[in-house]
């Protein structure tokens, strides 16, 4: 029995619903942003299966641009990371609630 | 889908040039020591039967029974997980360089490929493997608990991420000539000319940002600053002993190999001997035999390089490093893609040559 | 076959999601979650995309996560204690959330059954390098020109976000009589100085002559 459609569908859903379930509980901000990069992950797979099934290379196109855009935003995101770091001397994103230093 | 005697094909040639390589690493580190020796004045490691040529036995007779000591305070998952990703990357690359061309062996009517798979984007892998490399590396300064040992990481790692771009860009031109992305296919794209027509007449800036990157992406001198002894005791591994640092010690070197391997690929034509065609014809088992010693030829030579460079030049240091990667070694990368696409254009359109 | 290959790969990235979500440590988490980017990658290669499978590697677990792994070591981050969230049921009330979400997603995928799409053939020819340039420098010019300029974009950000007090400007002053936020006691310290110039010595700020 070769893999479906919906095989795919269903493992990209479950990770991208355990992508969410870790932005929610996580309290480290760097932890937090690795399981937004799973969520991005999951839409690739997404992508590529939805690609393949309907022989459109426009997928794949658009996941070279998600990983991209996505290169750029943990560049950008690991940057603000270090900045907040070094003001509030601590990742912890219940501490850094407030938006007095 | 293959059949079952493909896949068993392709497991006796993972075998097979898994134990070549290992026993070319081995005689390597042996070949280093005694090339050293005579560009210092002195004599290599002879004693262990003839000439030395026993030595790498007896090293790792040694390495196995030392004694294995592991620091207090390291984090043990991420301690011992360390070499074993070092060594699988450098390992992994195995698969996709071409050793030879097809080999007919004697007296059957059996034909080889002797490369044990065909990837659509074979280069791309070897890229991805060696950015995959940087973990070990990495994971090792850190889990040791050693401020020495996490400095040598983080530069190590540095300066082997930096040097990844201009190591990549810098094989957009040899790229660009072959077309396709497949080691096989550029190998075969390097025949013409009776096997002359190899890509460092056409592509030479490449070929020198090519063998500069690679040697800095390896940790080899002038770019050891991480984990010269002189500098950083022995940097990110200097809290490994016996099987573990063998390991660190394989995988450096079987790094030097792979990249060693990808110039003669790239570059230097692969398994083509110049007019070996010509003499013996394709298919044969003499031509094989001939291409795959050429390719090993080239490949020793090449390392041959190394240890040379190892005897001659002194070290750079770390910020010096670092200002040669992103503002020499990029720009001249990039340069060379430039130049080689504008060549090919003009020739194609102006002169009706197609390069 | 294929499915043997799809569960294994399936099973191991789930494996390593859960784990990234289940470790304290991030470090471990960050380990986790480069073993769902390989993961993943065996998927597109089954799905006849091996360039983008190259790229994932490449991009995401040797390049994104090389620089996560940097950041956790260099601010040596610590483990996250247990039980100290403000909201005490967060976690059950993450996890029921989820088993909702799934439990919808189940229901849309089971309810189409009859619509089945023929499966690829991991040989196809879709993805290959070629189709995927020829696409991309064609059809789709313009995304990846705004790709270039969004990749600027995210170099100067960084630059900018990373400099350590170099956002001085080149006339700083001291100023007389100007309130400043402590974060701490421990950053208060009385100095007692008899001008503004050796204020501004102290602290480091070049003084620079305004008639010169």
């Amino acid at each position: 029995m070769e893999p479906q459609l919906s095989w795919y569908l269903a493992l990209s859903a479950i990770l991208f619903t355990i992508g969410v379930t870790g932005v929610i509980i996580k309290r480290n901000i760097i932890a937090m942003f690795m399981c937004i990069e799973l969520m991005l992950n999951a839409v690739n797979l997404t992508f590529v299966a939805f690609a393949s099934f309907f022989q459109d290379v426009t997928g794949q196109l658009f996941v070279f641009i998600v990983m991209t855009v996505a290169a750029a935003e943990a560049a950008v995101g690991l940057g603000i990371i270090i900045a907040i770091f070094r003001n509030r001397e601590t990742l912890d994103v219940d501490e850094a609630s407030i938006l007095k230093l | 889908m293959d059949t079952a005697i493909d896949i068993a094909l392709k497991f006796a040639g993972i075998t097979v040039a898994f134990v070549v390589v290992l026993l070319i690493v081995a005689y390597t580190v042996l070949a280093e020591r005694r090339v050293l020796g005579f560009i210092q004045g002195r004599l290599g490691p002879n004693r262990v039967g003839y000439g030395g040529i026993l030595q790498p036995f007896a090293d790792l007779l040694k390495f196995i029974l030392k004694e294995d000591i592991v620091p207090d305070k390291s984090t043990r998952f991420i301690y011992f997980l360390a070499p074993v990703v070092a060594t699988m990357a450098a390992l992994m690359t195995m698969i996709v360089y071409p050793f030879g061309p097809e080999i007919r062996i004697p007296f059957t009517n059996i034909t080889i490929p002797l490369v044990i798979t065909h990837f659509d984007v074979g280069l791309l892998y070897v890229l991805g493997i060696t950015s995959i490399g940087v973990y070990g590396i990495m994971l090792a300064g850190w889990s040791s608990n050693n401020k020495y040992s996490l400095m040598g990481g983080l530069r190590s790692s540095a300066q082997m991420i930096s040097y990844e771009l201009a190591l990549g860009l810098s094989l957009i031109g040899v790229i660009l000539l072959a077309g396709t992305l497949d080691l096989a296919q550029i190998v075969e794209h390097q025949s013409g000319w009776y096997g002359l027509r190899w890509n460092i007449l056409f592509n030479p800036l490449g070929f020198v940002v090519y063998m500069i990157a690679a040697i800095a992406e390896t940790n080899r001198v002038p770019f050891d600053l991480p984990e010269a002894e002189t500098e950083l005791v022995a940097g990110f591994h200097t809290e490994y002993s016996a099987m573990k640092f063998a390991l660190f010690f394989l995988a450096e070197y079987i790094n030097m190999f792979t990249v060693s391997m990808l110039a003669t690929t790239l570059f230097l034509g692969g398994w083509n001997v110049p007019f070996a065609e010509a003499i013996f014809g394709r298919g044969t088992f003499l031509f094989g035999l001939v291409s795959a010693i050429g390719f090993l030829a080239k490949v020793i030579f090449f390392l041959f390089i190394y240890i040379w460079l190892r005897g001659t030049l002194p070290r750079f240091r770390f910020d010096q490093l670092m200002d040669f990667g992103w503002k020499v070694l990029l720009p001249m990368a990039l340069l060379s893609i430039f130049i080689t696409a504008t060549a090919m254009y003009v020739a194609a359109q102006y002169f009706g040559v197609l390069i | 076959m294929l499915a043997l290959l799809f569960i294994l790969f399936a099973g191991l990235g789930i494996g390593c999601a859960l784990a990234v979500v289940a470790q304290r440590n991030p470090l471990y988490s960050a380990i986790s979650l480069i073993g769902v980017f390989i993961s993943l990658a065996c998927l597109y290669v089954m799905l006849a995309a091996p360039f983008i499978a190259a790229v994932q590697v490449i991009v995401y677990a040797g390049a994104i996560m090389v620089l996560v792994v940097f950041v956790i070591m260099l601010l040596n981050v610590e483990q996250e204690e247990r039980g100290r969230t403000r909201l005490k049921f967060l976690v059950p009330t993450a996890v029921a959330l989820a088993a909702i979400l799934i439990a919808e997603v189940a229901f849309v995928l089971v309810s189409v059954q009859e619509f089945r799409v023929t499966p690829t053939n991991a040989a196809s020819d879709i993805g290959v390098t070629h189709s995927i340039g020829s696409q991309l420098f064609t059809r789709y010019l313009l995304p990846f020109e705004i790709t270039s300029i969004l990749l600027l974009m995210a170099i100067v950000g960084a630059m900018t976000l990373a400099r350590r007090g170099g956002l001085l400007p080149a006339n700083a002053r001291v100023i007389p009589g100007a309130q400043q936020l402590a974060l701490s006691p421990d950053d208060l310290t009385l100095v007692e100085t008899n001008s503004t110039d050796e204020a501004a010595r102290l602290l480091g700020v070049d003084h620079r002559d305004e008639s010169a």
